[in-house]
């Protein structure tokens, strides 16, 4: 069973896919109310991580736990808890923003109420204004991803895996959204996160993870790490463990 | 409940409103009829201008009063007669050509003579065929009705010379012929031929095309509905969600189903439109009485079986088409995986929709019961005019296990581990294909 407190809970997890091996033990740990960040190269094995943790994907081996639930075994009772926004998420092009989050905040919450409040707070996350009742298909890259976003986290999950959440944003959106995560964790939420923005994960991440080649590097808070280096930012870091 | 209901609401709102299915349940209501009135008006006016322009050339050798009794009768009945004067056939053909006529009418010597005489006359009609139209075919109708009813005319007056007490048409037609049709052991107060015509555009063909036009549409729906959400992306977050994959299936199923019937019933509202087009054109109009309220109705237990294999039939493609859809990455390959589903469906259709099945060859009568889309038609085709057959009924469980069968393997393709590792595998495949070719390329150019 996970430790107090623990979110989160990787041990000596490996997938693979044919010949590949996308992850090759890793072992984390993610406490309640952190913003836990894995940073790595495409082709590390960051989404492969993210996607076990959403339940997508099986381990070839090891052991995850969710919130107090076996990923494998329990991954229906983990799902109501959680929110996955993938990278390359897209939205039902006849569909309007508002109708989206409504079929979404049906599914989530048993009263009418309780779903047109999280509609309300999507709304408002997503920044969409009237544009949220126009059809997704008329919408730029930026605002679906804006309203993928805000589904999310519309939904107060307990632990949001979010990979790249602000890719493809302008700088305002950016942070707007990144205002919106930090806001979502101090209201008691836990998020786990990947980005190759290294400033934006040293601004948001309490702890990070490095990936390469499916495994662990390093792992420990920004500052930390920072020092521990010897280096100026988290980008300068990256590069001195991966050329090690 | 409200899960499954919010993600068929989902499902049939973003079919609904997608452009190209929306073209594709509009257009059947809105170009069937107009195919239909297209047809018959070009049909109609051809008939009519063959008729109207009716001229015949004719080519008197006998030249005695009643050859010309026979040329005024036919100038009587409308037809434009013009005389000919030949010493052979070919220059009357030539000579009617040149007139613009329509039929050359020979009246060989010895007409008065044979008809007097009681013998049969010589009469030769050579109709010009201008065009493979219904124009040619037209005047050469108009030219056998006006022989038709001369030669009643004639018939008439033989008869009369005889004996003038006794009616023509009894010595022509001395039968007096009612005919009665037996259907399940019940006599029905109508000919075989009238039965025969409602009953096959009715059961034979209509049943079976609509049945096929749904299987189609709604394997197209299903795929399309699945494949969009591979092509969009939508499909792994949707699996985040917290619903079964029998919930997420379901709904598709249902989405799909909705929409299959709403196009099928626009699509037979514009068959039926076309057809009452197409009949209505003189000369396709067979006067029918309808035969329904006399027909003895279907047994409850044969409408029941009908709705359940129609269900079995509707659920067992709508899994195929979710299936095709998971697999493809996007809708351009789901179409093209989607022939291979329709050909098979397709066949069964024609199949029963023109002949018998036992006299069908082996492999295709298999191939018939292994589908469970081939059951609604069989009992459609068999309710009215005999007992559901054993293979029928035996065919209903059958097509109930295949259909779990397909719909359990479907709902595991639904979930994520296997979708995306078999994607993976085929986006892989795809990736090696792609570089075996360019390393061959590039030795080809080396």
């Amino acid at each position: 069973m996970m430790g107090a407190g623990s979110i989160v809970v990787v041990r000596n997890l490996v997938k693979r896919f044919g010949d590949l091996t996308a992850v090759d033990g890793v072992s984390l740990k993610i406490e309640e109310g952190e913003v836990f960040g894995l940073i790595g190269p495409n082709g590390a094995g960051k989404t492969t991580i993210l996607r076990i943790m959403a339940t997508l994907l099986l381990p070839t081996s090891g052991y995850v736990n969710i919130l107090g639930y076996d990923a494998v075994k329990e991954a229906g009772r983990i799902r109501p808890y959680i929110s996955y926004l993938a990278e390359d998420a897209g939205t039902y092009r006849n569909l309007s923003g508002r109708e989206y989050l409504y079929i979404v905040a049906r599914i989530y919450f048993d009263s009418n109420t309780e779903a047109s409040r999280a509609v309300e707070e999507a709304v408002r996350i997503s920044g969409l204004g009237e544009r949220v009742y126009d059809k997704m298909k008329t919408y730029s890259k930026g605002m679906k991803r804006r309203l993928q976003i805000a589904r999310a986290l519309m939904t107060r999950p307990k632990l949001a895996i979010l990979d790249e959440p602000t890719a493809g944003l302008d700088v305002f959106h950016a942070k707007h959204i990144r205002e919106v995560v930090i806001r979502h964790v101090k209201e008691g939420g836990t998020v786990v996160l990947s980005s190759h923005n290294m400033l934006e994960v040293e601004y948001l991440c309490t702890r990070v993870a490095f990936i390469h080649r499916g495994h662990v590097l390093f792992e420990g808070e920004p500052k930390a790490i920072i020092n521990e280096l010897g280096v100026s930012n988290l980008e300068e870091a990256f590069i001195e463990v991966v050329g090690r | 409940m409200r899960k499954l209901f919010s993600l068929v609401e989902k499902e049939v709102k973003d079919l609904l409103r997608d452009p190209r299915i929306y073209i594709g349940l509009v257009v059947p209501v809105v170009l069937m009829p107009l195919l239909g009135f297209l047809m018959s008006t070009s049909m109609g006016s051809s008939i009519e201008a063959g008729v109207e322009r009716l001229k015949i050339a004719v080519l008197d050798c006998d030249k005695t009063a009643l050859s010309n009794a026979l040329l005024n009768l036919s100038m009587s009945l409308g037809a434009d007669v013009k005389m000919v004067d030949a010493a052979d056939l070919d220059t009357a053909v030539g000579e009617a050509r040149k007139l613009g006529s329509n039929a050359l009418l020979v009246i060989r010597k010895g007409f008065e003579n044979d008809l007097v005489n009681f013998r049969k006359a010589s009469v030769e009609l050579y109709v010009v065929m201008e065009s493979m139209s219904l124009g040619s075919i037209g005047a050469y109708t108009a030219v056998e009705g006006v022989l038709a009813l001369s030669s009643k005319f004639f018939s008439n007056m033989l008869i009369s010379k005889l004996n003038p007490s006794i009616s023509p048409d009894v010595v022509r037609d001395p039968f007096n012929i009612s005919t009665r049709s037996i259907l399940k052991d019940k006599i029905i107060e109508v000919p075989p031929q009238v039965l025969f015509n409602q009953l096959l555009m009715g059961y034979s063909i209509m049943i079976p095309l609509l049945l096929l036009m749904l299987s189609i549409t709604v394997v197209q729906f299903a795929a399309t509905a699945t494949a969009v959400e591979n092509e969009e992306k939508t499909l792994e977050t949707l699996l985040t969600f917290p619903v079964t994959r029998y919930d997420i299936l379901l709904a598709k199923l249902l989405g799909s189903s909705i929409l299959a019937v709403i196009g099928s019933i626009l699509f037979t509202g514009g068959f039926i439109l076309y057809f009452n087009n197409m009949l209505s054109l003189s000369g396709f109009n067979f006067p029918v009485e309808d035969v329904s309220q006399l027909l003895p109705q279907p047994p409850p237990e044969s409408l029941i079986l009908l709705t359940v294999s129609l269900l079995l039939a509707i659920l067992f493609v709508t899994s195929l088409g979710v299936a095709i859809g998971a697999l493809s990455s996007d809708v351009r390959m789901a179409n093209s995986l989607l022939g291979v589903v329709i050909v098979p469906i397709m066949i069964p259709s024609f199949l029963m929709m023109y002949g018998d099945l036992d006299t069908l060859p082996l492999a295709l009568q298999l191939l018939v019961y292994a589908l469970p889309t081939s059951y609604p038609i069989m009992i459609a085709k068999d309710m009215t005019m005999t007992p559901i057959s054993f293979e029928t009924i035996i065919g209903i469980p059958y097509s109930a296990a295949l259909t779990v069968l397909v719909l359990y393997a479907t709902s595991m393709l639904l979930a994520p581990e296997k979708l995306l590792t078999i994607q993976y595998g085929l986006r892989l495949r795809g990736a090696r294909r792609r570089q075996i070719k360019e390393l061959d390329n590039q030795s080809t150019l080396g």
